[in-house]
């Protein structure tokens, strides 16, 4: 018997404060409780995070690495973010990565003999419209046949891996190195030429890649065109109030199909950078282990689908994947990285529903069934708490 | 009201608490933090438990994967007993390919370590880029190619023991038909299904082996498929290259026998479970750290067998026949004296020509003639497998 009730009421307006204060207290307390795990397992959680903070900015070169892990997931974040705020569930950004890879490379290695500046914007063109390219396939799909975007742009993520290996592994492609003696022992992408790979810009110590720099600048322009472009403007109706969007008379076709291209644009942008920012080749066992596209899914929801907050995002996933690396050894389970990781993900994520909603408690002398069992009833009709869910960050992002 | 207090004071408290103790600690830390002052071709020096030489091991599956992986850890844990506390190892599993290896390598040298091992071929690139970053510390590199001042290669020769595990295999075989799961179409592959075939044909002529890629080390769904389709052909003894022991558990499902890899598999498919080659990597690391510590270390490229006790035989399960054994033990006696070598000619290529001629043994590696053929650029199956080496 439990004498109260707690209802979720909906937040009519979002303040600023409660945007800044939630996720900053959703971490303090992800610290808290993952220091308690950590206490219990016999370490020092004080320590532990020293390590973080060392392994991520202020060793030699620690930054540097930071950003390196930070940029594809930068990419693939905003993929995820441009969709999922129009409710286009694109899970195939793992996929339009791989076809940007595949493009830039080839394109990279065909043009190498040219001057760099041309070959590494080639590179990035070519990435970026072959990823819109696979993209728009489950974009189609969905807009004329209204299959389930979900499947087909996972599906095709398979496909894009069977092809990169098959480019690699199973061919004798223009992509493959048929000559070098480590390529006959292990098969292996042509390594590019000078001329593609992408400088990176020194500031102090630190090497800021360029694939970085252009995807601070993608958050930018995603950011001004869902806030401030009549496209975007219907992209929102859409996301928000899809009913109210085709009443309106917006082509929600043509809509679906060019937001999947922008999102398998800047995916395959991401990896183009790939290519040109760090590997200088086309690695199908590197890309497919490093699983870029799905973790960008994780950033975009850590920055609820806001484009600007994205780069915060990836920034920390980035933070923890280095810091994660530098944690485990012997004395130091891999499990326990990725159990502090999840308590993190878990409490900013977790911590949406108070961003969200008003938590009351209110006192009842005759409960009702329902609270008798001590269930947590939502005040709101059923309906509406999911599609506060689905709809995301929206409020924020617009 | 009062609990967004509670936990905001709660909150504030642990943030001041962790900035402290950075604040306090990190002064300390950087003490540790410069890269070991060794060099790799120095004068020895003294290791002591104040002042331990640091080795550590870069591993690309988890150490867990009961196969290629753990072996290597266990090769670090053999050099953590080995030098007591004048040696302290670490290591980093499930390390992508890619420029995270660079990240690692980094953070390691940073933590001061003095030497580093690379246990996947896909790191080569990022450790050959770390050598020439860090020259004071000594990188090595399994089974790659590329050599440099502090940079060798390791690798030891699994078809040696594989040709073993064939001969158990071809004994065991009652159709004659062997399938055998395969990760890559790479020449290390190719010359480990090689001597596996040549092995079975010497117990069991006529004996064929079916091979199904599966295109990775590790992916325990795949091989499980690959090897029931060969079940369903009608083998009856399965074989695989990878680095868990899943066809083991098919196998054993289907009431067949099975040869496995990398580490003693017995206890995953008793039953069906006959022998497999085992990498020990134990020796080697112990002699080669030492040498590191002793300053006698040298770029190397080493490559082990069953001679040295890299390469060693698992024990036989319990199905394997006593003429088997006796007959198994006296051929790998014949590894060990030097008077048995399964890349000396004739060997008779899949399609019946002459693959090695006549009294001509095949080197490992030919470094002067890469293109050369050797253990490492072998890329045709010998007569007997069925299936196309390229994948």
């Amino acid at each position: 018997m439990i004498p109260f009730t707690i209802r979720f009421e909906p937040r009519e307006r979002l303040s600023r404060w409660i945007n800044i204060w939630v996720p900053v207290a959703a971490i303090v307390l992800a610290l808290v409780i993952a220091g308690a795990v950590l206490a219990v397992s016999g370490h020092n959680p004080f320590t532990t995070y020293q390590q973080i903070i060392q392994a991520a900015f202020t060793q030699p070169g620690a930054f540097t690495q930071t950003l390196v892990s930070t940029t594809p997931l930068l990419f693939t974040g905003l993929a995820a973010a441009v969709a999922f705020r129009m409710r286009i569930w694109n899970i195939g950004a793992e996929g339009q990565l791989y076809l940007g890879s595949i493009a830039a490379a080839g394109v990279g290695l065909y043009l190498q003999s040219l001057p760099a500046p041309i070959v590494v914007l080639a590179m990035m063109v070519s990435g970026a419209i072959a990823g819109s390219l696979w993209a728009a396939i489950p974009g189609t799909l969905r807009a004329y046949f209204n299959t389930n975007e979900i499947l087909t742009s996972l599906f095709l993520n398979y496909v894009a891996d069977y092809l990169m290996y098959y480019l690699i592994f199973d061919s004798t492609s223009f992509w493959r190195d048929l000559t070098s003696p480590a390529a006959r022992v292990f098969p292996q992408g042509k390594t590019l030429a000078a001329s593609g790979n992408w400088p990176a810009l020194t500031i102090f110590t630190i090497a800021v890649p360029l694939g970085l720099i252009v995807a601070v600048g993608v958050s930018g322009l995603l950011w001004g065109m869902i806030r401030g472009t009549r496209y975007g403007f219907e992209m929102r109706v859409m996301g928000d109030a899809p009913r109210a969007a085709s009443h309106a008379g917006m082509n929600i076709r043509r809509k679906i199909i060019s937001i999947m291209f922008v999102s398998g644009a800047v995916a395959g942008l991401g990896g183009a950078s790939q290519v040109g920012d760090f590997r200088h080749v086309l690695d199908p066992r590197g890309l497919e282990q490093a699983q870029f596209g799905y973790t960008g899914i994780v950033v975009a929801a850590l920055a609820r689908y806001n484009p600007i907050s994205a780069i915060l995002a990836a920034l920390g996933i980035g933070v923890l994947t280095n810091a994660g690396l530098a944690l485990q050894g012997p004395n130091f389970p891999i499990g326990l990285t990725g159990t502090m990781e999840g308590i993190l993900l878990f409490c900013v994520l977790g911590s949406e529903i108070f961003a969200r909603y008003h938590v009351r408690v209110h006192r009842t002398r005759k409960p009702l069934a329902a609270h008798r069992a001590g269930q947590v009833r939502p005040a709101a009709p059923a309906a509406a708490p999911v599609e506060m869910a689905l709809t995301g960050g929206g409020e924020q992002a617009s | 009201m009062k609990r967004p207090l509670a936990i905001t004071v709660a909150g504030l408290l642990s943030l001041a608490l962790v900035a402290s103790a950075c604040g306090t600690t990190s002064k300390s830390g950087t003490g540790t933090t410069k890269p070991g002052g060794i060099s790799p071709a120095g004068a020895g020096s003294q290791w002591t438990t104040n002042h331990p030489f640091k080795v550590a091991w870069i591993y690309v599956g988890a150490k867990s994967d009961a196969g290629w992986t753990h072996q290597h850890d266990l090769g670090r844990q053999a050099v953590a007993s080995a030098f007591g506390g004048r040696v302290q190892t670490y290591y980093k599993e499930n390390v992508p390919e890619g420029p995270q290896v660079t990240t690692t390598i980094d953070q390691l040298v940073n933590q001061g370590v003095n030497m580093i091992y690379a246990t996947s071929f896909g790191f080569q690139p990022y450790v050959v880029a770390g050598a020439k970053k860090y020259p004071n510390v000594i990188f090595e590199q399994a089974t790659g190619t590329d050599l440099g001042k502090n940079l060798a290669e390791y690798g030891a020769a699994g078809e040696d023991a594989d040709y073993l595990a064939g001969m158990a295999a071809g004994y065991a075989t009652q159709n004659g038909r062997i399938g055998f799961v395969a990760p890559y179409a790479i020449p290390e592959v190719i010359r480990e299904i090689d001597s596996y075939t040549m092995g079975a044909r010497e117990t069991h002529p006529g004996a064929t082996v079916q091979v199904v890629w599966t295109n990775s080390w590790f992916n325990p769904a795949a091989e499980r498929q690959a090897a029931q389709s060969l079940v369903s052909t009608g083998v009856d003894v399965l074989g695989d290259g990878v680095d868990d022991p899943a066809v083991g558990q098919v196998a054993a499902a289907a009431g067949i026998k099975w040869t496995g890899y990398d580490s003693d598999q017995n206890q995953y498919a008793p039953n069906a479970y006959l022998t497999n080659a085992i990498y020990d990597w134990a020796p080697y690391y112990v002699r080669d750290v030492r040498a590191a510590m002793e300053g006698t270390w040298r770029s190397h490229f080493y490559y082990g067998n069953i001679a040295d006790g890299s390469i060693t035989l698992a024990p036989f399960g319990k199905s394997v026949s006593q003429t088997a054994r006796t007959a198994i033990l006296a051929k790998e006696a014949q590894f060990k004296n030097g008077t048995f070598n399964p890349f000396t000619g004739p060997v008779i290529k899949q399609d019946g020509s002459v693959g090695i001629p006549a009294g001509k043994t095949i080197p490992v590696w030919d470094a002067h003639n890469q293109n050369a053929l050797s253990r490492y650029t072998l890329s045709w199956f010998v007569k007997g497998v069925i299936g196309s080496a390229k994948g």
